[in-house]
């Protein structure tokens, strides 16, 4: 069994998207009841969330998108930069402490103390901008601890995989034209779902160096086409960035319950993913690998997926 | 949506007496197809493409020497020789659905924008008809497109909108196909959201049929 850390607050509840909103606190109240039904969390080492220092989350964002950010929350006026990002008083907190959280988890990693880890927070990130909340993402909590990963500890190559069904739009902006960071999404294809970006002839824009990847995958399709896609895409192009490091930009919402998108992604489909990036991990990064929770609606089936997710990285 | 908004202004321009080979050259360096033709003041008398550059060059079956012989005349040959006088032109205060029209209609790939005086005022081809209209779809804002067949009957667009709104949902855009089926259209507005399942619900609940990529795609499956 491996030493897996488990990032989770129960503060991370706080950040009300208010009623019918997809992105809510009960997912976070159903992921650890699933955990603990399984009797996972004994296995867990808890890594604490504390409120993230400014200058990380300045190495992503600009100056005054946080102050805007802060203030909005301050003022409670609901919403930032559209209806889609419900705010409420202590989002911005919230959103500081999932980031927090999460660089924590990267020091015990970089520190030896555990080899891997699994954060359920809460806002998720991947759609949010250097200057622009958006899809319900406030801070890019993936891109923060990258660029943690290459500034405080030095870490030469960072490999980003973004299995959300959603393009993470944000992640793959901010990293464009670094190739020291390889941002791969596999999503459902922009013609169809949101945000409409990550096609395919999107190869990122740093001179001669191809660090940015997408794979598309068409409403209707699951499991074989993920597969086929994976294969082909993502793992050729890894085995020649090979990362020190991998982040999983970990969303569940592929899932064929879940009804933020027309993908029919099975149980069993998500868990052949993992165990393949998990040997991905293994294979170049020394199994140094640290997983976000993004996006996954479906209150059903959230539990059993992270259940088997963290399964997975006990290596149970 | 005016040519004006969206026309190249910074032409390149040839004289009537420049050397085609010139002209060849400043294509080429720019990789531009249409050179307009002016004289004083900008005034626009021809314009000359790479098409009829390319019809100068000599054939390449001819031997050697009847090339090089060629060649030697090409080198004297002017702009004016072989350019299209008085060309097909717009104004600045058309649209761009009329350059798109015309484009269609007379095969042609740009048009030089002149004024009332025919003063050369800027150029529109088909690279900023593509510019404008992926800005009109709005393909570059974040969001999701869904498609609803209607009847082609008045009222159904605002049942539509009024639905989305309540939402609280904005519009990126919306495109019509005016023929779908029998008595039918296809509306495809593009939604500033990431949460469309709950809009589309409520279209289905409302009577609205939604055009399901899926069923495409099962089309295309082998049969089992």
């Amino acid at each position: 069994m491996r030493r897996t850390g488990l990032v989770y607050d129960e503060r991370f509840k706080l950040h009300k998207t208010g009623p019918g909103h997809p992105e809510a606190p009960e997912r976070l109240t159903v992921i650890l009841h699933g955990l603990e039904a399984a009797d996972l969390l004994p296995k867990l080492i808890p890594i604490p969330a504390t409120a993230a220092e400014m200058r990380w989350v300045e190495t992503v964002h600009s100056p005054e998108y946080i102050h805007r950010f802060e203030q909005a929350c301050l003022l409670d006026l609901g919403e930032l930069d559209s209806a889609d990002n419900q705010i409420c008083p202590q989002t911005y907190e919230t959103a500081l402490l999932a980031v927090g959280g999460i660089l924590n988890a990267v020091d015990m990693l970089m520190e030896g103390k555990i080899d891997n880890a699994f954060c359920a927070v809460r806002p998720p990130g991947h759609h949010a901008e250097r200057s622009e909340a958006l899809g319900f993402c406030f801070f890019n909590n993936v891109a923060i601890a990258a660029r943690y990963l290459q500034i405080r500890w030095k870490v030469g190559r960072v490999g980003i995989v973004d299995f959300d069904v959603h393009h993470g739009n944000g992640t793959q902006h901010i990293f464009e034209g670094d190739p020291n960071v390889f941002y791969y999404s596999i999503h459902e294809h922009p013609s169809f779902a949101y945000p409409g970006t990550g096609r395919e002839f999107e190869k990122g824009s740093c001179s001669g160096l191809e660090t940015t990847l997408n794979s598309t995958i068409l409403p209707g399709q699951g499991d074989e086409e993920y597969r086929r896609k994976i294969m082909r895409d993502l793992i050729p192009a890894f085995d020649e960035f090979m990362p020190e490091v991998v982040l999983l930009s970990a969303g569940f919402d592929a899932h064929v319950a879940d009804d933020m998108s027309d993908i029919k992604l099975s149980t069993e489909g998500f868990s052949w993913i993992m165990k393949r990036l998990f040997r991905m991990a293994v294979q170049y990064a020394d199994g140094r690998l640290i997983s976000v929770l993004e996006g996954g609606y479906s209150l059903d089936v959230l539990p059993e997926l992270i259940r088997n997710h963290v399964q997975i990285l006990l290596d149970l | 949506m005016f040519i004006d908004k969206s026309m190249t202004r910074d032409v390149l321009t040839v004289r009537p007496e420049t050397g085609i080979l010139a002209a060849q050259t400043l294509m080429a360096q720019n990789r531009i197809r249409h050179l307009p033709v002016v004289v004083e003041d900008d005034i626009l008398v021809g314009i000359v493409t790479d098409r009829d550059i390319r019809s100068a060059m000599p054939a390449s079956i001819l031997s050697e020497a009847e090339k090089a012989s060629e060649e030697r005349r090409l080198a004297f040959m002017k702009v004016k020789d072989i350019m299209t006088a008085n060309p097909v032109t717009v104004s600045p205060a058309q649209t761009l659905e009329d350059a798109l029209l015309m484009m269609q209609n007379l095969k042609v790939g740009a048009f030089p924008v002149v004024d009332p005086e025919g003063k050369l005022k800027g150029i529109i081809s088909m690279r900023d008809l593509t510019r404008a209209f992926v800005n009109v779809l709005g393909l570059q804002e974040p969001g999701a497109l869904i498609g609803i067949v209607v009847e082609n009957e008045q009222g159904q667009m605002k049942k539509i909108v009024d639905a989305i709104t309540e939402q609280g949902v904005s519009f990126g855009s919306i495109l019509v196909s005016r023929v779908w089926d029998e008595g039918k259209r296809a509306v495809f507005p593009y939604l500033l959201t990431s949460n469309i399942s709950k809009v589309k619900n409520r279209l289905r609940e409302l009577g609205f049929t939604l055009l399901d990529p899926m069923d495409w795609y099962l089309d295309q499956l082998p049969k089992r």
